[in-house]
């Protein structure tokens, strides 16, 4: 047995692998950028200042950006075509990344790219330092504007407009000083423009990068305990986790005992009336219960039992603070575990009933009952005890559906758990919480297979996980 | 009975045994009345009238709407301006529900209720399940969002038992030491495996991605010249490896062993909750319908894998079987021809039940407000809008999911009453 339990933990490890891989690569495609999002500004257009303040704040944008460990290459290799360099993912900012990326696709010369991009920088750079008189007003902030276009679009219609916009604001006067600087914008794009090598874009390329990546330094701290800091607080994943973890564990597990506790009795019931008036009602009322969507159900009683246009008997928000008292803090698991609950206990005294009626028509139930022992020990003694089996077994099954139907119950009660931890997060494009949160309900719900398996063999001696045979 | 009629007494023994089940029948019966519902959603509820007749005679506005989306026919300059349900015509027929899903009727807005009185000039104009906020009538959001539960419970299904048959088929068929692979073969393939994905998806990134934009039929068909070109490659292995099997090191047959392979993928899968992996999946991506229901065909067709997987481990054992191998006929033709078409029937009741779930998950997503497009007004959409409203707003899109779902596990019930004698009590 035990050497069974080690060989099932030490199978966890390769599927862990394989869910974090799938978790960090999703990462990698997404739209949005954390680092501009810590920091709380918007994209450079807002910033109409000295180039020393835009120095400034791309400085702190870069600083951010190592602390969060983004300056790295995402994995240990890519796979991309020969027209795009092993380096693009030095460029710091996301958005001008992805339109490097554009550009690229479009022409597949790189060096002539990157000279273009230069100049853009350099005449923003530029722009930014003349001084503000009369007349020059709007040209500034609109250049800025124009530039921030060129760092992010593309298209070429998109672009000639916005030289088309610049050009009119060149023939100011006090905008000489940078003139020299848009005229190596206006030689470098169409550099780019006349001489594509798009056929590179053709020729694969793969990129090695080596043990200094993302992904790397993200999975072994993690295999130590470091989850990272969150992105939208600051403060260390853990704390965050270990509490969401908790309070989700918590609810389930009241709820799958409490599942059990109803579900069994009803399930022996009903199936030693099987065909009875009060069976029939049973098992139809069980069949709608199981059909009906949890949040459904919720949306009802909070409309109807939360104060909404009836009656006001429970809290609907999260699961009360520290200075409720315990009775207080009651009422708020009242709902929640009312719809955590039903669901599973159709499921489970469908099965308990099925189950049961199976044992008793079985062979031995009829000796037994010929030699004389009574109803109740016929039922209980013999025929409960086989049934047990297969409920037990559905403890797999019920422990993940109490984890997955944590997140749309939790969003709908407030609750602090697992599951509205990675919605916000996710909202929020809070990586390091997502991954944890992913990576934490997985090892919960393997566990929770292992434990199924492990009661499968204490409850049945037949079964033997020792044996060669799986 | 005759023993003669054995052959063709499969199918109507199962149809036969399914009408016994007079709670599947009824379902069945429902089901097809909401397939109605969804498929004429267009003539059930739109704000164009269904026909109408001015100078030029009678013109049938909602027929014309189809050949404008397919590029057949153009609107008459005049029309693109009427305001439909504010315009004299001279005869007109109005859909049964004269609202659009889009229509917003402000002097009906903030959620108008179904009971009390509504600023309508007649009864014909009526909101009878209210409006929401902005107006929208209920009912025609109703109608039209029935269409989406099938869709979303038909394709994703669709693609959940092609994923499904293929890989448990294979496993269960092939088990970890049938499948034989010519070691030239294995080079080849590792070889030429990254250039082929290069070529299929990486150098089409683009292409796809705007196609996700435009429509399904433009994904579904760039997606296929993807399959075309990874197809290609397959040919140019086999081609390539063709010359090399002189050699007998290269020609040597090694056994792939894919139904750990399969095993492994499957727990993998399992072990994530889905809903997670789902949520994580459509929030990154751009809203689409589309992408809900291929996230949700991608997870979950583990069930009907190691359902056909443990049909064929028996299958494969049967005398039938052995003598396709006797004649000579192939792996490949005895698995499709033979082994699956006589295995496959079961997978119907797995394919009813993953529709409820399918159509309670796109319930769950529309209802946290992820993967759905704004615009798009599905059930679990109106239900999420509940929560500011009042108390009659949440029963109406609920109890159509509620519906839905029982109907298709009534459907299963009864299915597996009639195509799996072995599991009935």
């Amino acid at each position: 047995m035990f050497q069974y339990i080690t060989k099932r933990i030490l199978i966890f490890i390769p599927t862990l692998f394989v869910i974090s891989l799938v978790t960090f690569m999703l990462s990698a495609s997404v739209p949005g950028d954390p680092v501009e999002q810590m920091l709380g500004g918007g994209g450079a257009a807002g910033e109409i200042g000295q180039s020393s303040s835009k120095l400034a704040s791309e400085k702190a944008y870069i600083e951010k950006r190592k602390q969060l460990g983004l300056d790295l290459p995402v994995f240990y290799f890519s796979l991309s075509n020969a027209a795009t360099p092993d380096s693009l993912y030095k460029v710091y900012k996301r958005a001008y990344r992805e339109n490097l990326e554009d550009l690229i696709h479009q022409y597949g010369n790189w060096p002539k790219i990157q000279k273009y991009y230069q100049a853009v920088q350099n005449l923003d750079l530029a722009v930014s330092d003349i001084k503000l008189d009369s007349q020059n007003g709007d040209a500034k902030i609109g250049m800025r504007d124009e530039l921030y276009v060129l760092s992010t679009h593309a298209n070429p219609l998109r672009i000639a407009n916005s030289i088309g916009k610049m050009k009119k604001w060149m023939t100011i006067p006090s905008m000489e000083i940078v003139s020299k600087d848009f005229g190596k914008l206006l030689q470098s794009y169409s550099e780019m423009k006349d001489d594509p090598t798009t056929y590179k874009n053709y020729i694969p390329a793969i990129h090695f990068y080596g043990v200094h990546n993302q992904y790397h330094r993200w999975i072994t701290k993690f295999a130590v305990g470091d989850f990272g800091i969150s992105y939208q607080d600051g403060r260390p994943v853990k704390e965050a986790v270990w509490s969401a973890v908790g309070n989700t564990l918590f609810i389930s597990i009241i709820s799958i005992i409490l599942t059990y506790l109803i579900a069994i009795p009803i399930g022996v019931f009903s199936a030693k009336n099987k065909g009875s008036i009060a069976d029939q009602i049973v098992t139809t009322v069980l069949f709608i219960l199981y059909s009906l969507p949890s949040f459904w159900v919720a949306t009802l009683l909070i409309t109807f039992l939360g104060g909404g246009d009836f009656l006001d008997w429970f809290p609907t928000y999260g699961l009360g603070n520290d200075f409720d008292t315990w009775g207080e803090k009651a009422m708020h698991y009242v709902l929640p575990l009312f719809c955590w609950t039903y669901a599973g206990l159709a499921f489970v005294s469908r099965q308990m009933r099925g189950a049961m009626i199976n044992s008793l028509s079985q062979d031995y139930i009829r000796t037994s009952r010929a030699k004389g022992v009574t109803e109740g020990k016929v039922v209980w003694r013999h025929a409960f005890k086989n049934s047990l089996l297969p409920v037990i077994t559905l403890f797999a099954s019920v422990f993940p559906l109490a984890i997955s139907g944590s997140i749309v119950l939790e969003i709908i009660f407030s609750i602090p758990g697992m599951g509205k931890l990675a919605f916000d997060a996710l909202n929020a494009r809070n990586y390091p919480v997502v991954f944890t949160v992913v990576m934490f309900s997985a090892i919960v719900t393997m566990l929770g297979y292992l434990v199924a398996d492990i009661c499968y063999a204490l409850v049945d001696p037949r079964i033997s996980y020792s044996s060669k045979k799986r | 009975m005759e023993p003669i009629q054995l052959k063709q007494d499969y199918w109507s023994y199962v149809k036969r045994q399914f009408k016994k089940n007079k709670r599947a029948v009824f379902s069945a019966w429902i089901v097809f009345i909401l397939a109605l519902v969804a498929i004429f959603a267009d003539f059930i509820a739109n704000e164009k009238p269904l026909a109408f007749k001015d100078q030029s005679g009678w013109h049938f506005p909602i027929v014309r709407a189809y050949g404008v989306d397919l590029g057949i026919t153009k609107w008459p300059s005049g029309w693109t301006n009427i305001q439909w349900n504010n315009h004299h015509f001279e005869k007109v027929i109005y859909a049964p529900i004269p609202y659009s899903p889009t229509t917003q009727d402000y002097k009906n807005a903030q959620f108008t209720s179904p009971f009390g009185e509504q600023n309508i000039s007649s009864k014909r104009w009526r909101h009878w399940l209210g409006t929401e906020a902005l107006g929208r009538d209920v009912l025609a959001a109703m109608v039209h969002g029935t269409r989406i539960a099938f869709m979303v419970g038909l394709v994703s299904m669709f693609l959940a038992t092609v994923i499904g048959i293929i890989l448990g088929s294979l496993a269960g068929f092939f088990g970890d030491d049938r499948l034989k692979i010519s070691r030239i073969g294995i080079i080849w393939t590792i070889l030429l495996a990254i250039p082929a994905y290069f070529y299929a998806f990486q150098v089409r990134s683009y292409t796809l991605s705007e196609a996700i934009g435009n429509s399904f039929l433009d994904f579904a068909f760039q997606l296929l010249i993807s399959f075309c070109i990874l197809g290609l490659f397959g040919v140019l292995i086999y081609l390539l490896s063709k010359p090399f099997k002189k050699i007998t090191w290269f020609a040597h047959q090694v056994n792939l062993p894919i139904d750990i392979i399969v095993q492994r993928l499957i727990e993998v899968l399992v072990s994530i909750p889905s809903l997670f992996l789902i949520i994580a999946i459509v929030a990154i991506a751009k809203p689409s319908i589309m992408l809900v229901m291929a996230v949700i065909g991608l997870t979950s067709w583990t069930e009907i894998a190691r359902f056909i997987r443990a049909e064929l481990l028996r299958v494969r054992n049967l005398e039938y079987i052995e003598a396709a191998h006797a004649l000579g006929y192939s792996e490949i033709r005895t698995l499709f021809m033979h082994a699956i078409p006589n295995s496959i029937s079961p997978v119907l009741i797995t394919v009813a039940f993953g529709i409820a779930s399918a159509i309670l998950v796109e319930g769950y997503l529309s209802f946290i407000g992820i993967g759905i497009p704004p615009g798009t007004l599905t059930w679990g959409k109106l239900l999420s809008m509940s929560r500011s409203a009042p108390w009659w707003f949440a029963i109406a899109p609920g109890f159509a999911i509620f519906l839905m779902v029982t109907l298709f596990n009534l459907l299963g019930e009864g299915l597996t009453d009639a195509l799996d004698p072995r599991q009935k009590k």
